[in-house]
């Protein structure tokens, strides 16, 4: 672990220039801190000595309130742009990671991997702050004003310059030498400690359901005993944690001690004047500062390494090469899911297991209901993904062939040309910011009132908007009123209904597994008979008989343990029985 | 006292903080110790930093070396105490904290644990956890980084201002200028930066989370439908939005940051001002004037954390203001009976049977019920009685849950009563009506211990045989087989180890434990395939019929509905307003007479089918 990753300078813009002034600001520091000391010892060693000139004493007092001036201004721009770049450096990062994450796709996100990215986009980032706020200035002051503080006293006085030399490496000798004698004990120590703490939250979460038992009392002495026992464990963890810190704390205090100590007693013998003393004294300290506030501050700086490195985790993982060929015009031709595999997870199981299927291609330019059945697990709504193009197939491809021919495999295709002729409605439809009116019509092009009126009756909607407090202009969504899934459901079947059928000949409808009720089931079942009519390919996730009845071809979709050799065939061959055509 | 004294004390007793604090139950010995451990580690460097000062400028006059020996020894001495103190200090005021925090989370279980029972079954999981780990953290965590620096930074800062003026006045008296710029106007102007981005901030960090969420939640619809690159936008705006609400407190935060480092060079430069003049006149010696100078130097080292304590202050008010309101709302009403030492619950066994005869029996009548202003249900009147089971039927969150908390007199009525045994369930203590309802809650706790012992919540002295034949009941036989240790077996925090079905039903074979002879089970199947819901579901019904308990059950699977005496079908009119009982009676009659309930069964039956 570096503790300045030169991935976060190349990935965030605004801590480049943010590095740079701190930087900058740490030279300007430097040369601050040693002016300081030399003009305090130029007043103050001939005033000691009684040698003073008034005359004299009042450009250099001058001198010492510009310096002072000038030391406030820059701790100002310090504080002032470094909480700016945090917030700017963050911002950055937080873009890329989320935006990488959408392009590895729902797959990549339902590993496992989506919540911790949503907790270190929306919170773990913010450990950057205290990191690039706090500890990155103290390790540039490090590596400014120490060396420059002591190169200054080793012309003043080489012999306090060789001490302090001889200590500074012995401050990281000794606290490696301290974490390597206590990293076993505390890491023993800090897991009991979890342990202890975990069980007293235990207690506290679960204490509506004792109490629903009538059996709150009892516990109440057991959390006590836990924060007792979790106290000592504390205590016992803390003792040797901050051993580091009081070896820190010792040898630079001490060090300071020697150093002064020295200069007084060479004064006494006159190997060393008066000024250079009260300048090497004034010094000294400032050549330990920047290390101790680096030593303070090394929480949090593995904290935000720590939440960087994740950043970075996620922005390493490859993103599938997206396919550049515009998609071929939809209506009319065929799409073929050839023997498609997805590996569930990170299970053994492949689901869908050798799902192959032909879609479209109806008679008379009607339309065409496709469902999609089979038990919970077997992978319906992943093959409908795959379908989509948002999941890649383990095995198998999905070839969509032209009226005219020609066969393209999607995984060669631009995805943004594909899409825009599908109109997807997902289990749990999403509403963009907005009015009710704008939700239906998002991406929809021009609608007449008529077509829109139709739609909503068709779907239900018309019940949900008159019972909404201003109608088609209610905002919903991000600060709306909330909508239930099942309004929701109405306003992306709504959506879907408007299209252009020509140009969006393929809906893909993942039938919500909620409760439904008598007119919701109705609505989805009219606005699945819309679509056939309006000539359209309808893929139908099905849970529910009623939608099984309505489909022209129903298609098992089934899972499959993996065989080691690779796709297990057999269950292959029982999925292709299985796709009975009914009409 | 004064009356001005008599404000302050009120306003004091009312500031969540200080009463958090006062729950912490905090050792004001400890803490003294704390604050006198810090000192002497900070006062030992002022003190490096006079006696130095002291040291150079007589040893410049040249005495002879043996005069100088105290000065030295005491200059080695400081540099070494100052770490050890330190190094004291931070146990001592960690420990002061540990301790109050350990107490803090004590008192909060025993004021949960006696509190109003609605307050606290109503506790969010997630919300329960913040308010009992990171808040009690927060409040705990003043103590640290905020009262005891500040204790640290007055005694030091007032000796040194003290020892200048010893000296000279004048310098004392810039000193303590100075210190004040630095130790309480620059901390002062950091927590208001630190409010400012939060205040300003709070608005686009919402928007910022909701924007992230939509976009990673829904990353597939968002891409289909081509919505992502204007949601991308919309978080690009609300990260800018964030950064310059980051940019108002930043402003602060620099004059803060300024006016401390300003006050440091400027006591130095005082000292020097008054001191050269001082010098002349003969009021000074020069040794005195070195340490005047020099000592400041040292001195606002004790200013560097209280930017930081302002903050921590900050925070943990407003944490100590989420745990206040926590405390507030599960406080028991004034009129509650006082409740006795009630011999432990589990020693009077109810269940099996022994019921009859002094039957409970809970009745609602023209109950309304809801957790705002306006009702979710209302009309409401049922009677459970041991032997008998009722079964609440209607779409997700129409408010069944709500219904039952408020039968097991967890949840205020709205309007009309909930009276067990003709007594208005308000006035029954809470051990006793424990005794005889029990509300299982969808979201039951499973405590990270056994399996035995998570049953034995229900009741202390489930022997391992009842254990097997509750688990059995619930067809979790198999799964106890399949487990390392049986019975024995460890769960885990919140039982992440067990599935969603497995958990669901380990709850309900835990209710069916319970001495209570009335059971209030809410959504008992949620989770599971169809056939082993309603199997489940059926089973649960026979257990309490056969044992003689009342069963309330509250579900949206009609089929599983077939063995209890009456059904309430719950539906929302269709001009919205509160639900009501649409429909009741036994299955039978439900199904033969209401034709919209047929039409969902059916479905719901052929829906089995399928999936």
């Amino acid at each position: 672990m570096k503790p300045l990753d030169p991935r976060l300078l190349r990935q965030a813009r605004a801590a480049r220039g943010y590095v740079v002034l701190t930087a900058a600001l740490g030279f300007v520091t430097a040369a601050l801190v040693v002016a300081q000391a030399l003009t305090i010892a130029a007043v103050l060693a001939p005033a000691i000595q009684g040698t003073l000139d008034t005359s004299r004493a009042a450009p250099l007092l001058a001198v010492l309130a510009a310096l002072v001036a000038a030391r406030a201004v820059t701790a100002w721009a310090q504080e002032r742009f470094a909480l700016r770049a945090s917030a700017r450096t963050v911002a950055e990062l937080r873009e890329q990671v989320v935006t990488h994450a959408v392009a590895l796709g729902p797959r990549w996100l339902a590993t496992g991997r989506g919540p911790a990215v949503a907790t270190l986009a929306t919170r773990g980032l913010d450990a950057l702050e205290p990191y690039l706020v706090r500890y990155l200035p103290q390790l540039l002051l490090a590596a400014t004003v120490t060396p420059a503080a002591l190169a200054v006293v080793l012309g003043l006085d080489w012999i306090s310059a060789v001490v302090i030399a001889v200590t500074i490496p012995l401050v990281p000798i000794f606290m490696i030498l301290v974490g390597q004698l206590t990293a076993g004990t505390s890491e023993r120590r800090l897991v009991v400690m979890q342990r202890l703490g975990a069980q007293v939250l235990d207690l506290l979460a679960g204490l509506p359901t004792l109490r629903a038992f009538g059996r709150e009392r009892g516990p109440e002495k057991r959390v006590r005993e836990l924060g007792e026992a979790n106290r000592k464990a504390t205590m016992g963890t803390l003792r040797v944690a901050f051993l580091s810190g009081m070896v820190l704390e010792l040898l630079t205090t001490l060090s300071v001690a020697v150093v002064a100590v020295g200069v007084g007693l060479r004064l006494v013998y006159g190997d060393v004047g008066l000024e250079p003393a009260i300048a090497v004294l004034v010094l000294a300290p400032e050549v330990y500062l920047p290390l101790r506030q680096v030593g303070q501050h090394f929480h949090a700086s593995t904290d935000g390494i720590a939440a960087a490195q994740q950043a970075f985790d996620v922005l390493d993982e490859p993103v599938r090469p997206r396919g550049t060929v515009p998609a071929p015009a939809l209506a009319g031709a065929t799409i073929t899911l050839d023997d498609v595999s997805v590996r569930a997870g990170d299970r053994d199981v492949l689901a869908p297991a050798g799902l192959t299927a032909t879609l479209g291609r109806a008679a008379g330019g009607r339309g065409s209901v496709v469902a999609l059945t089979g038990p919970s697990g077997a992978g319906k709504t992943t093959a409908a993904l795959v379908l989509l193009g948002l999941v890649a197939p383990d095995a198998g491809r999905v070839v969509i062939t032209t009226p005219a021919g020609e066969r393209h495999d999607l995984a060669d295709l631009d995805p943004a040309t594909w899409w825009s002729q599908i109109a997807w409605v997902p289990q749990r439809p999403t509403l963009s910011p907005g009015t009710v009116r704008d939700a239906v019509l998002d991406g929809v092009g021009q609608v007449t009132g008529e077509a829109l009126a139709r739609a909503a009756r068709i779907t239900g909607l018309d019940h949900v908007v008159a019972g909404l407090p201003q109608g088609w202009d209610t905002p919903v969504g991000l600060g709306g009123v909330g909508l239930s899934v099942g309004q929701r459901q109405r306003v992306a079947l709504a959506s879907a209904l408007l299209g252009d059928p020509a140009a969006v000949p393929l809906v893909v409808l993942d039938e919500p597994t909620a409760h439904l009720d008598a007119h919701d089931e109705e609505a989805v079942l009219d606005a699945v008979r819309t679509w056939r009519d309006q000539g359209r390919t309808v893929v139908v996730v099905a849970h529910r008989a009623s939608l099984v009845a309505l489909a022209d071809t129903v298609v098992t979709v089934t899972s499959a343990v993996e065989a080691t050799s690779g796709v297990d065939t057999g269950s292959a061959a029982d999925a292709r029985d299985r796709v009975e055509v009914r009409s | 006292m004064s009356a001005s004294a008599g404000r302050l004390r009120d306003r004091l007793a009312a500031d969540p903080l200080w009463r958090a604090v006062r729950l912490l139950d905090v050792r004001w010995g400890r803490t003294v110790k704390a604050v006198v451990l810090g000192s002497l580690a900070l006062g030992s460097s002022v003190a490096l930093a006079a006696v130095a000062a002291w040291l150079i400028a007589r040893a410049s006059q040249m005495p002879p070396v043996l005069t100088l020996g105290v000065a030295v020894v005491s200059v080695r001495a400081f540099g070494i105490s100052r770490g050890i103190f330190r190094y004291l200090e931070r146990l001592a005021s960690h420990d002061v904290a540990l301790r109050g925090m350990a107490v803090l989370r004590a008192n909060l279980y025993a004021a949960l644990a006696a509190g109003r029972p609605g307050t606290v079954v109503a506790l969010r999981r997630g919300d329960l956890l913040a308010r009992v780990g990171a808040d009690v953290d927060a409040v705990g965590d003043v103590v640290v980084r905020a009262l005891i620096p500040a204790g640290v930074a007055v005694v030091v800062g007032t000796g040194s201002v003290v020892l200048l003026t010893a000296f000279l006045p004048a310098a004392g008296l810039a000193l303590a200028a100075c210190l004040v710029v630095a130790a309480v106007v620059g901390p002062w102007l950091s927590a208001r930066a630190a409010r400012t981005i939060e205040v300003r901030g709070a608005a686009a960090r919402a928007d910022m989370t909701s924007a992230c969420l939509d976009l990673l939640e829904n990353a597939g619809p968002l891409a289909v439908s081509g919505r992502l690159e204007t949601r991308t936008a919309a978080l690009r705006a609300a990260d800018r939005e964030f950064a310059a609400a980051n940019d108002d407190g930043a402003r602060t935060a620099g004059l803060s940051a300024g006016l401390v480092a300003g006050a440091t060079g400027t006591a130095v430069l005082a000292a020097l001002l008054l001191g050269l003049p001082a010098i002349t006149a003969g009021t000074l010696t020069a040794t005195e004037l070195s340490v005047v100078v020099l000592t400041p130097l040292a001195v606002f080292e004790v200013a560097t954390v209280l930017p930081a304590a302002a903050v921590q202050l900050r925070r943990s008010r407003i944490a100590a203001q989420r745990i206040m309101a926590m405390l507030d709302g599960a406080e028991p009403a004034a009129d509650d009976a006082p409740v006795a030492d009630s011999a432990p619950v589990g020693s009077t066994v109810h269940g099996g049977g022994t019921a009859e005869g002094t039957a409970p029996v809970a009745r609602l009548d023209g109950v309304a019920c809801g957790w705002g202003r306006d009702p979710a249900v209302t009309g409401i009147d049922l009677v459970l009685r041991p032997g008998r089971a009722v079964g609440v039927v209607g779409p997700s969150g129409i408010g069944k849950s709500t219904l039952l908390m408020t039968a097991a007199g967890l949840v205020p009525t709205q309007a009309g009563t909930v009276t067990l045994d003709g007594v208005a369930v308000d006035d029954v203590p809470g051990d006793e009506l424990a005794r005889q309802v029990v509300f299982v809650a969808e979201d039951g706790h499973v405590f990270d211990t056994t399996v035995l012992e998570n049953l034995r919540v229900a009741r202390g002295d489930v022997t391992p045989e009842e254990a097997r034949e509750a688990l059995a009941d619930v067809g979790l036989v198999g799964w106890l087989d399949a487990l390392p240790d049986g019975l024995g077996t460890t769960l885990g925090p919140d039982a992440t180890t067990v599935s969603g079905g497995e958990r669901r039903r380990l709850l309900v074979a835990r209710a069916l434990l319970a001495p209570a002879p009335l059971l209030l089970v809410d959504e008992p199947a949620e989770h599971l395939d169809a056939a082993t819901a309603d199997a489940l579901v059926a089973r649960l019904v026979e257990v309490c019929r056969s044992r003689g308990r009342g069963l309330l059950l509250a579900t949206h699977r009609l089929s599983a509905l077939v063995g209890v005496d009456e059904v309430l079908v719950l539906a929302q009119p269709a001009d919205g307003g509160p639900a009501a009982v649409v429909a009741r009676g036994p299955h039978t009659d439900l199904v033969r007479d209401v034709e919209a309930y047929r039409w969902a069964l059916d479905r719901e039956q052929s829906g089995v089918q399928v999936t």
